[in-house]
């Protein structure tokens, strides 16, 4: 098992006065922040929302050419964004890998609140938010289920189950460490973690039986997420609008939805180590592989995106030709050639192993990928259904303030979540921290 | 009585939990901070029967996913283009999902099931077993059984050997 700290290996307890202590110990520092996240998220996300219930879905840009726009790119972004936590984790977790263990509590966290993101983007979109549950296979006043051949319907299922399993997923894997928050706390916060840990003692039956359903979850956990971001894809490539009727587009989206969730793992654990002081937990080992994961899935998304153009290209039909072009040199060109430079050009900066091991250097990397990415979604929509088939049902798309403020706001909302997520769940796995550590021997 | 000894080293308390399966004690309780296999190996813990909840689960889930989106197709008829009512690759993803949803949730289920958790009685414990301690308990010894564990768990290295209550 390769060597985790950068400053020395704590003892088990020290584990747990670290990590305990950012929950239990909280500073004024803290709820400036918090204050200003869910002031943000008010401001700039409920209140225009508020705004479009009241006056209706004409306050975005969406217009009879393009029915989709920003609402729908950003429920994509943050799809994608909620990827790498939970099948990161998984996929880690089946294949043993030790570096996983300091991080993968918060990627998963990330996920689940990037999900919670995603989902309100769709109450957004639909307008009459009141009538959602129409989607669901419930009992109505109207006396009708869905019609289960949409691929929409597939987003439900796939979304329900993707949180469901994520939230069990994360919150199993937490119940020792709620355990521990039990025992290091006192009055009603005890009550609660005592009712959080099922009453957890620790015994090796406990164990056992966690370390197996754990691996079985994880084991559901990764094809269901490569499911998610496929049938995500399938809203758009089932259709047969120029630009985004390709059969790449499964694969496409499954690994930018990867690739972007890497990087905003990168971006959440320099947060972390920052303002939490997480340095003796999370070091370069961590960013290393997670830059090395990024190359790796840079390269990939770069590929993907040549055979996008050159299947276009190939095939030579004048409307997909047509999008293309519109893509390429119309009104959103350097929003397109933005993307490609921060989704394949920065990224290989990471080849410099200096560069890989730089903190700061790595975070602006991870957010300029993020940018390129939440770039990408928005171009998919706002450059496709504008330019459909004959010039006379061309139209064009720009979001409204609404849209741009709900998209701003939606930033808000995550960072909200993530900061009441730190004081309610250890934000570092204190038993998994505990196996990378060398057992304290007799003779030691 | 039950009888409760703490050590400080992983390899001790090991030692003891081997030394007292292998002197006959089976009601035994390994408490510890982390999952350690050999812990779990000293008690005999193999396959767990979590893998068959997870299994019925998946089943009952494709099975009612199919049900379920095969069942809409017939009671709400939505004829399209002269196409199957009961259309296969749509299906299958709904299938698909619902079968990873109950298998999810079976697993769910199935944990608390087999460990037992959660836990409705008080049962003998030490908030250092979540820190950096490792806890034997022996539960349901006699007076003669309980000083012979005493005895194991003295000589395995224990820093602490005390009598407490069996699960109430």
């Amino acid at each position: 098992m390769p060597m985790m700290f950068d400053h020395g290996q704590p003892s088990y307890a020290d584990v747990n006065k670290d990590i305990l202590s950012t929950m239990l110990v909280t500073g004024r520092g803290y709820w400036i922040l918090l204050g200003c996240t869910m002031s943000m998220a008010g401001i700039f996300f409920f209140m225009p929302w508020i705004y479009q219930l009241f006056v209706g879905v004409g306050a975005a840009g969406m217009n009879r050419n393009a029915v989709w726009g920003t609402y729908l790119s950003n429920f994509i972004f943050w799809i994608g964004l909620s990827h790498s936590g939970t099948l990161l984790s998984a996929v880690l977790h089946l294949t043993n890998s030790p570096w996983r263990k300091a991080i993968y509590r918060s990627a998963e966290a990330m996920t689940l609140f990037s999900l919670m993101t995603a989902a309100l983007f769709v109450m957004v979109h639909v307008g009459r938010v009141w009538f959602v549950h129409w989607s669901f296979p419930i009992p109505n006043q109207m006396g009708l289920w869905p019609n289960f051949r949409s691929p929409l319907m597939f987003d439900v299922m796939a979304i329900t189950t993707y949180l469901t399993a994520s939230s069990i997923f994360i919150y199993m894997g937490s119940v020792p460490d709620f355990a521990a928050v039990r025992d290091a706390s006192s009055g009603i916060r005890r009550r609660l973690y005592t009712i959080f840990s099922f009453g957890w003692r620790g015994t090796a039956r406990e164990w056992h039986t966690l370390g197996w359903a754990y691996t079985f979850f994880a084991i559901f956990v990764v094809p269901l997420a490569v499911s998610v971001h496929s049938i995500v894809s399938w809203d758009f490539a089932l259709s047969i609008v120029p630009g985004l009727h390709h059969t790449i587009f499964a694969p496409y989206f499954v690994c930018g939805a990867i690739y972007s969730g890497t990087a905003g793992i990168v971006t959440v654990m320099y947060c972390l180590r920052k303002f939490l002081h997480f340095e003796k937990y999370i070091g370069q080992v961590h960013l290393d592989s997670l830059g090395k994961l990024l190359i790796t899935l840079s390269l990939i998304w770069t590929y993907i995106n040549i055979l996008e153009l050159f299947s276009t290209w190939y095939g030579a039909t004048s409307f997909e030709v047509e999008a293309l072009k519109f893509r390429l040199f119309g009104f959103y060109a350097p929003m397109y050639w933005e993307m490609i430079l921060f989704c394949a050009f920065v990224p290989l900066l990471m080849l410099s192993r200096k560069i890989r091991l730089s903190w700061n250097k790595m975070l602006v990397i991870s957010i300029l990928i993020n940018i390129g990415m939440i770039t990408e979604r928005f171009i998919i929509v706002a450059t496709s259904q504008p330019r459909k088939f004959l010039p006379d049902a061309f139209g064009f798309y720009f979001p409204s303030w609404v849209e741009i403020s709900i998209t701003f706001g939606s930033f808000a909302i995550f960072a909200t979540l993530f900061l009441i997520f730190i004081k309610w769940v250890p934000a570092i796995s204190l038993y998994e921290v505990k196996e990378t550590l060398k057992p304290l021997r007799r003779d030691s | 009585m039950a009888v409760m000894g703490t050590f400080a080293y992983e390899e001790d308390f090991l030692n003891a939990a081997e030394n007292l399966t292998s002197s006959g004690f089976d009601d035994i309780a390994l408490l510890s901070p982390l999952p350690l296999e050999d812990a779990q190996r000293a008690l005999g813990l193999g396959k767990s029967p979590v893998r068959r909840f997870s299994l019925a689960g998946a089943i009952i889930g494709a099975l009612s996913g199919f049900a379920m989106a095969a069942g809409t197709a017939l009671v709400f008829i939505l004829p399209t283009g002269g196409r199957a009512l009961i259309t296969l690759p749509p299906f299958m993803i709904i299938t698909y999902e619902m079968t990873i949803l109950f298998g999810v949730i079976f697993t769910l289920l199935g944990f608390h099931f087999v460990s037992g958790l959660p836990a409705w009685r008080d049962k003998p414990y030490l908030p250092s077993a979540n820190v950096d301690r490792f806890i034997v308990v022996v539960e349901g010894a006699d007076s003669e059984q309980a000083a012979k564990a005493v005895t194991i768990i003295k000589e395995a290295g224990a820093e602490e050997v005390r009598h407490v209550e069996d699960s109430q």
